[in-house]
């Protein structure tokens, strides 16, 4: 090392140990004050459209708490739920929002687990999508419960009627992994947050703007001591949350496994529902990155790579879930229970509903298969229609799984099919309205590319001499 | 612990404030401390800081307290407070336990995580001291600041050997007690 390093050093130098492919992560060399500049002032100064957009999404959102409302203020007998499709929609949104969860927590836990440097650039961004989901998701049980201001009974309380939540049920279950999922989500996200609004303090220009980032950033400064605890406290929420998501939708999986219905109580559900989960996660993460890096200008950050990198695992993911339809439908094939093999081979691919499962076998089966091809990776407009199909079709999947399996049980003479209403149309619309709202107000108010983060990779690619 | 000194110099980069580390530390001086933008490993280690065992023995703590606590809950609800004979199985059933003592474990770990890590880092505060260097915000955003501490008498080449080393500036200060 050199000690007499002068003022005017050569910077950047490339690190020779950095492998082309990684700096290809980051294509422009940027000096740290470039990129603060240039990230934080995507939230000093918003783009023109962010606040017609806001608008138009805040607009849309009173869908939801219009079809809420009259939901809580009527009855859940509004829905086009019914003996025995009793859960229908309402858990349809419940599984997909949650599932779309987990592909945040996959990127920032298990890619920093595993060092893959190109989540840095868009960790924030999926780590949010996942808050706003779950709270989209949380949404739907709720409701379901018919009487939603009963929900503390959910919660183990001493009450005068002495009676406890049955521990021993997978419902219970999937209200403490999913406020878990919550909470742990919210303060890894927290944790990371935390430089980035000291660094927004600290570059506001205006007063009122450094005092409220200031509150956020809880006084952060980043000792060297301070930057070793956060490093590893990081690492040790990372280590957390890669089972917990794991567990999550393996839980959630278990509310259906766990039941007798055919077309449900099978071991290959909770791996099936992880590997949905996240296929549809990372898809919704490519539907809000798309159009954000183009209308933010931020190629340079999320390059075309990290795209190439999504869509693999968008393959990968794909190709399990296409593997687990399979089994399941093979395990009914030769498992010899009449009432499985009813549904998955008579129902579901004959049955009334058989245009949703062709829908879905061609959605999440065969439309990934074009991920193969370099070309299609790599184009955002194919990336963009892609993701679209996919989310389509895990959507359309759970509802398949949910409907097919209720209406069409152990006795013909309750069988019984389903429509949905208007009120269902109303809430799914409306809670995606209302993710795209909190969505874009994150865009506005938080540092939505992780700047230190940033700065860090910079610096481990080019910043040694 | 008045009268011990603080020099504090800026450095420009995060390779500058690496070297000058090292070359401080190779000159005998140990009390040495660094305010970065973003983290970087290998000043930790010039730094000497220890590894914290407390923050991972919290979160340890953190997980068991968590687990431990759903499992009390769960198991005297169920055997004590309201035993409800569910088809003969046991009151005490602990492999349906497990989902929810894994969830809770990992919220009481996440939880101590959390808490420890600004707890420890004497987190939230609304002031610190070195807010009073002006310029010293950008600590946050592009300028590396490293600082030493004298119990004495202050070096009086350091102030020219940090120029030599990259520092924009020195700014002398009393040390934190």
């Amino acid at each position: 090392m050199t000690a007499s390093a002068e003022n005017g050093v050569v910077w950047p130098g490339p690190d020779p140990s950095a492998s082309a492919e990684e700096l290809a992560l980051l294509p422009r060399a940027q000096s740290d004050r470039a990129l603060t500049e240039e990230l934080l002032n995507h939230v000093l100064q918003p783009p023109p459209w962010l606040g017609r957009a806001i608008l138009v999404a805040g607009g849309l959102s009173s869908v939801l708490l219009a079809a809420v409302l009259y939901t809580v203020l009527t009855g859940i007998g509004v829905w086009g739920n019914n003996i025995p499709v009793a859960w229908a929609f309402g858990i349809t949104n419940f599984v997909w929002w949650i599932g779309i969860g987990h592909a945040g927590t996959f990127i920032s836990a298990f890619l920093l687990l595993l060092e893959q440097k190109w989540r840095t650039s868009i960790n924030r961004f999926a780590e949010a999508m996942t808050l706003f989901a779950l709270v989209q998701a949380g949404l739907f049980p709720l409701l379901h419960m018919g009487r939603p201001w009963f929900f503390y009974w959910l919660i183990p309380y001493p009450s005068t009627m002495g009676v406890w939540p049955q521990f021993r049920s997978s419902l219970t279950w999937d209200v403490v992994a999913v406020s878990t999922y919550f909470t742990v989500s919210l303060l890894f996200w927290y944790l990371g947050l935390i430089p980035d609004l000291a660094a927004v303090r600290d570059f506001a220009p205006e007063r009122w703007r450094r005092r409220i980032y200031g509150v956020f950033a809880l006084g952060w400064h980043g000792s060297a001591a301070a930057w070793r605890r956060h490093r590893i406290a990081y690492g040790v929420l990372a280590g957390i949350a890669a089972p917990l998501v794991v567990s999550v939708h393996s839980i959630v999986s278990m509310d259906f496994a766990i039941g007798v219905l055919p077309g449900w109580h099978s071991t290959i559900f909770p791996p099936y529902f992880v590997a949905g989960a996240i296929y549809s996660g990372f898809a919704m993460v490519l539907t809000l990155m798309i159009p954000a890096r183009r209308l933010y200008r931020l190629e340079h950050v999320i390059t075309r790579d990290h795209l190439d990198k999504m869509a693999k695992l968008l393959l990968v993911t794909g190709t399990l879930v296409t593997y687990a339809y399979a089994v399941e439908i093979y395990c009914a094939w030769v498992g010899g229970d009449a009432f499985e093999r009813h549904l998955l081979l008579e129902v579901r691919p004959r049955g009334p509903m058989a245009p949703l499962f062709w829908l879905v076998i061609a959605c999440n089966c065969g439309s990934p298969l074009l991920l193969w091809s370099r070309r299609v990776r790599r184009s955002t407009l194919a990336l963009f229609a892609l993701s679209l199909t996919i989310q389509l079709g895990m959507w359309l999947e759970r509802l398949m799984l949910i409907v097919s399996s209720e209406s069409a049980d152990f006795l013909p003479a309750i069988f019984h099919g389903y429509r949905p209403t208007l009120i269902d149309g109303g809430l799914l619309f409306g809670t995606l309205a209302f993710f795209c709202f909190l969505f874009l107000l994150f865009l506005r108010f938080v540092p939505f590319i992780p700047l230190t983060e940033l700065k860090a990779l910079e610096f481990e690619l080019r910043g040694r001499k | 612990m008045s009268g011990r000194t603080q020099i504090w110099a800026e450095f420009a980069t995060g390779s500058l404030v690496l070297a000058a580390a090292r070359a401080l530390r190779d000159l005998g001086h140990r009390e040495l401390s660094a305010f970065t933008p973003y983290p970087i490993p290998e000043l930790e280690e010039v730094l000497e800081l220890p590894r914290p065992r407390l923050l991972l023995a919290l979160v340890l703590a953190g997980a068991c307290l968590g687990g431990g606590l759903a499992f009390l809950i769960i198991w005297w609800t169920a055997v004590v407070s309201y035993p409800l004979n569910v088809g003969g199985r046991p009151l005490n059933s602990f492999v349906t336990d497990i989902p929810i003592l894994f969830e809770s474990a990992v919220l009481g770990a996440a939880a101590t995580a959390f808490a420890a890590t600004l707890g420890l880092s004497g987190l939230p505060r609304l002031h610190h001291p070195l807010d009073a260097i002006s310029g010293f915000e950008r600590s946050s955003l592009d300028r590396f600041w490293l600082g030493v501490v004298f119990d004495q008498e202050v070096d009086p080449d350091l102030p020219g050997a940090l120029q030599e080393l990259g520092a924009l500036r020195v700014h002398r200060g009393e040390a934190a007690p």
